[in-house]
């Protein structure tokens, strides 16, 4: 067998890199409305539907969740009976609470962008559906309690792919308190990749403007501490001993996806737009091809972050 | 097949008899709440690693009883490296199969409660028709012992027979086709049963017990080397 197929088909495998797709859209999701919701808040003067990041977010947050639920009900081995899920509820179960979280969110997220964007809809529905105008209008008196509330949601699902994960007393490498945290952080720093990837290459956002310059300035803190939070993640595994240590001595140090994780993950995803970003000149920075290769880093660094713990997790069992 | 059907035939004649009723007790009517009258139970097993010789009679029994197609198991033997030179050769066999955990991690996990615990026995099964096939369940088993149905798609794995055997007043049929009396299935909750009389006089253990599972498949050890749970 080769050292590929001993890393991705494994006896002690269940969720597969399809799992880690999901994880991943669905924290950049979580991630992109944390960030434009802080930005309409703190940062935007002037109407925020015109605001390339904010364009952003309204495509990139809608997208990952539903592509990430899309796929998870296709990896489902019964994809035709996914409504059950939502029927029947077990509130010991993480999965199925997030199951709720995710309705909720999806509903509020569209009302919230339908608010912003109102006059853009309408325009786009040009005179058909005009009650539609009627009910924004009316959920934008209660704007501020809306965006609050999407906001605490977006922090609770970019936790809960953690939370999933770290409920599986079966794999100590997942079952580990750290992860919730780290996913939060993972989700934030795709997410801001993600906004300005897509905010300036495709929505014409200015490099120099202030909401490109505040989520600069906000990725540099969170790509740090997530790095902190990946060695909190490890030591505590560590200091654990018995299979717990032995799972992370294989993930940092055993075959292949210790290889993943220092490559993809730590160096090409974490440390390279660090250093990219803190050494380049000015002019380099703000040009579209350097924005381009430094945010698909970051993104691609998160997914192989999902990727890494996902299987270097489900290896160790306890 | 017929290779191990008849090292199990000839490992057990009384296994003819399970086998050949089987059959008619998945349509016999009789249910499982017909054999308790006398209120709630617990069941459990003994597996006795000093008596089993790795047969594999019961792992037939199961998949014959209970209909488990091939390349899926309720219920595996395994045996250990051979221990010591010939001609003295020792194996260790072991159990693997649901240890119908008290605080089970696949009940707790699964999103539809499709994964239940009855608590009229305490037997840990599965409502195939609420099982969406997420796969959460086979995570979250410490001890690894779920798998996807081939024909349901469900969540699948051993019930005790609870629909087959048990429900026609029968021992599971990895009990009743164990030539060397290696299982011992019974109410933990009923202080006289053979169960309990097992437990009382035979060191025994349970398997990852410090996840606080509470499993109640007991095993008693093998007699030489170390208890590895």
């Amino acid at each position: 067998m080769s050292t590929w197929q001993a890393a991705f088909q494994f006896d002690s495998l269940v969720w597969d890199w399809i799992i880690a797709v999901y994880l991943f859209l669905a924290g950049m999701s979580a991630g992109a409305v944390m960030i434009a919701i802080y930005l309409k808040r703190k940062v935007i003067e002037g109407d925020p539907a015109e605001n390339g990041i904010m364009k952003a977010m309204a495509w990139l947050a809608p997208f990952g969740i539903v592509v990430g639920l899309l796929i998870l009900i296709f990896h489902l081995t019964k994809p035709l009976s996914f409504w059950k899920i939502m029927i029947y509820y077990n509130p010991t179960s993480v999965m199925s609470m997030g199951v709720i979280l995710f309705q909720a969110y999806l509903v509020v997220l569209f009302v919230w962008i339908g608010i912003i964007f109102r006059k853009t809809i309408m325009r786009f529905l040009s005179g058909r559906f005009d009650f539609v105008d009627g009910w924004l209008k009316t959920f934008g008196r209660f704007e501020n309690a809306i965006e609050l509330t999407l906001g605490v949601m977006a922090v609770v699902l970019a936790a809960y792919t953690g939370f999933l994960l770290s409920a599986l007393k079966t794999y100590p490498m997942l079952n580990n308190p750290v992860l919730p945290i780290l996913f939060l952080f993972s989700s934030l720093s795709s997410g801001a990749a993600a906004c300005l990837l897509f905010g300036i290459i495709g929505f014409k956002e200015s490099p120099t403007s202030p909401s490109v310059g505040w989520v600069h300035k906000f990725e540099r803190p969170v790509v740090l501490f997530e790095l902190f939070v990946l060695v909190t993640f490890f030591t505590g595994l560590i200091f654990s001993g018995g299979q717990s240590e032995a799972s992370a001595w294989f993930a940092l140090t055993g075959e292949f996806w210790s290889s993943w994780f220092w490559w993809g993950v730590v160096i090409f995803g974490m440390l390279t737009p660090l250093a990219l970003n803190a050494f380049s000149p000015k002019a380099l920075r703000h040009s579209p091809l350097f924005i381009v290769v430094v945010t698909s880093l970051s993104l691609l660094g998160v997914l192989m972050l999902r990727t890494f713990v996902l299987y270097a997790g489900q290896m160790t069992v306890v | 097949m017929s290779c191990s059907r008849r090292n199990f035939l000839t490992g057990a004649g009384a296994v003819i008899v399970t086998t050949g009723v089987a059959g008619t007790a998945v349509v016999s009517g009789k249910s499982l709440a017909y054999t308790m009258e006398d209120g709630q139970k617990r069941y459990g097993m003994v597996y006795d690693e000093t008596s089993c010789i790795g047969c594999t009679a019961c792992m037939d029994a199961c998949r014959e009883v209970n209909n488990v197609p091939e390349g899926v198991a309720r219920l595996e033997i395994t045996r250990s490296e051979a221990k010591g030179e010939f001609p003295n050769v020792d194996y260790q066999f072991n159990r693997v199969s649901c240890q119908h955990c008290e605080n089970a991690p696949c009940v707790y996990v699964c999103p539809t409660g499709a994964s239940y615990k009855d608590p009229e026995t305490g037997i840990v099964d599965v409502h195939s028709d609420k099982c969406v096939g997420c796969g959460y369940c086979l995570a979250a088993c410490p001890y690894q012992v779920r798998f996807f149905h081939p024909e349901t798609k469900s969540a699948d794995k051993c019930n005790f027979c609870r629909d087959t055997n048990l429900a026609a007043g029968k021992l599971p049929a990895c009990v009743e086709s164990c030539p060397t009396k290696a299982l011992t299935f019974g109410d933990l909750n009923d202080p006289s049963s053979d169960i309990n009389k097992v437990l009382a006089t035979k060191p025994v253990y349970r398997d990852k017990v410090h996840l606080g599972t509470k499993p109640k498949l007991y095993k008693v050890p093998h007699e030489k080397g170390e208890v590895k749970s």
